[in-house]
């Protein structure tokens, strides 16, 4: 699966998350560029990532800082 | 990508280091970054099939994170290693080291970048840099407490100053991640000189005190980011 991924650095939190079957793939990376183009226009500066994995879980597990505050990454250790 | 001449990509690259971009701008810098799919789609494959590990990939590295790093060191953007990669979180550095062997073996001449030794401003794991079809796909991998560090220090960059993960934002920057990257080295070299030993010829009382060791790393982690999120 593949997962959009639009991030706020400095709340440190997801603003939206999006996710794709594998078969969707230029349909995510489509939803990538034009979310790039509307904040680059807005003059938002976020962070949007597209991550693949074969499920929700693993990319929470290998991508703990989008999802999670820093008192949850250490109290879920 | 043909079309597109690496001079045009590298003054691509000086606009995002400037922080000077367009739409168009954004969809060179996509197709750039879309010309490593066949690559990243190789090395993700390959790990998946024949390797049988689960990696999470990145097929491409965010424009936020391309820039700041453009501004960050003085490289070109077709210099950048890692615009297209995967991670592997494995248990502990036993499995580390067995891991990254059969990537070295699947991927003749990748080059190995271990940071364990020499730790990139706390910041301790290996990466395996793969080249295919004229393309280089950056594989990390990670032990649980590696990753746990790196996670701690992104996010810590996020939230106060971006160059806390590279060793900067003077005052700002937690004395915690310099002192918990020593006590992460310290525990996996005692780990992974338990491994070297049998079992059967250990004292039993040696494997219970990394766990105490690691137990008090994460006590001592939990203390400081409760105290630096004031809770």
């Amino acid at each position: 699966m593949l997962f959009l991924i639009e991030y706020d650095r400095e709340s440190g939190k997801i603003v939206t998350f999006r996710s794709f079957d594998d078969s969707e793939r230029e349909d995510a990376e489509h939803s990538r560029l034009e979310k790039e183009l509307e904040l680059n226009r807005r003059g938002v500066e976020r962070e949007v990532v597209i991550l693949e994995a074969p499920t929700e879980a693993a990319v929470r597990r290998t991508h703990r800082r989008y999802f999670e505050s820093l008192r949850e990454l250490v109290e879920a250790s | 990508m043909d079309e597109v001449s690496k001079s045009q990509i590298d003054r691509l690259g000086d606009r995002l280091r400037a922080g000077n971009i367009d739409d168009e701008d954004l969809r060179l810098l996509d197709r750039y970054r879309l010309s490593f799919s066949k690559a990243y789609e190789f090395v993700v494959r390959k790990i998946r099939d024949d390797l049988r590990y689960e990696p999470t990939g990145r097929p491409a590295k965010s424009t936020t994170s391309i820039s700041e790093k453009l501004r960050r060191e003085t490289i070109r953007l077709t210099q950048i290693q890692d615009i297209a990669g995967c991670r592997i979180v494995t248990p502990d550095m036993l499995d580390q080291v067995l891991v990254v062997g059969e990537l070295e073996y699947q991927f003749k001449g990748a080059i190995i970048i271990d940071r364990r030794d020499t730790p990139s401003h706390g910041y301790r794991a290996v990466h395996v840099i793969v080249r295919h079809s004229g393309k280089l796909v950056e594989i990390q991998v990670r032990t649980a407490l590696q990753h746990l560090w790196a996670e701690l220090s992104e996010k810590l960059a996020d939230l106060i100053d971006p160059a806390i993960k590279y060793g900067g934002g003077g005052e700002k920057r937690p004395d915690i991640l310099d002192k918990t990257s020593e006590m992460v080295a310290e525990a996996e070299n005692l780990e992974w000189e338990l491994t070297q030993i049998p079992k059967e010829d250990r004292p039993q009382t040696v494997d219970s005190r990394v766990e105490e060791f690691k137990a008090r790393l994460f006590d001592l982690l939990k203390a400081r980011i409760e105290a630096l999120t004031g809770k």
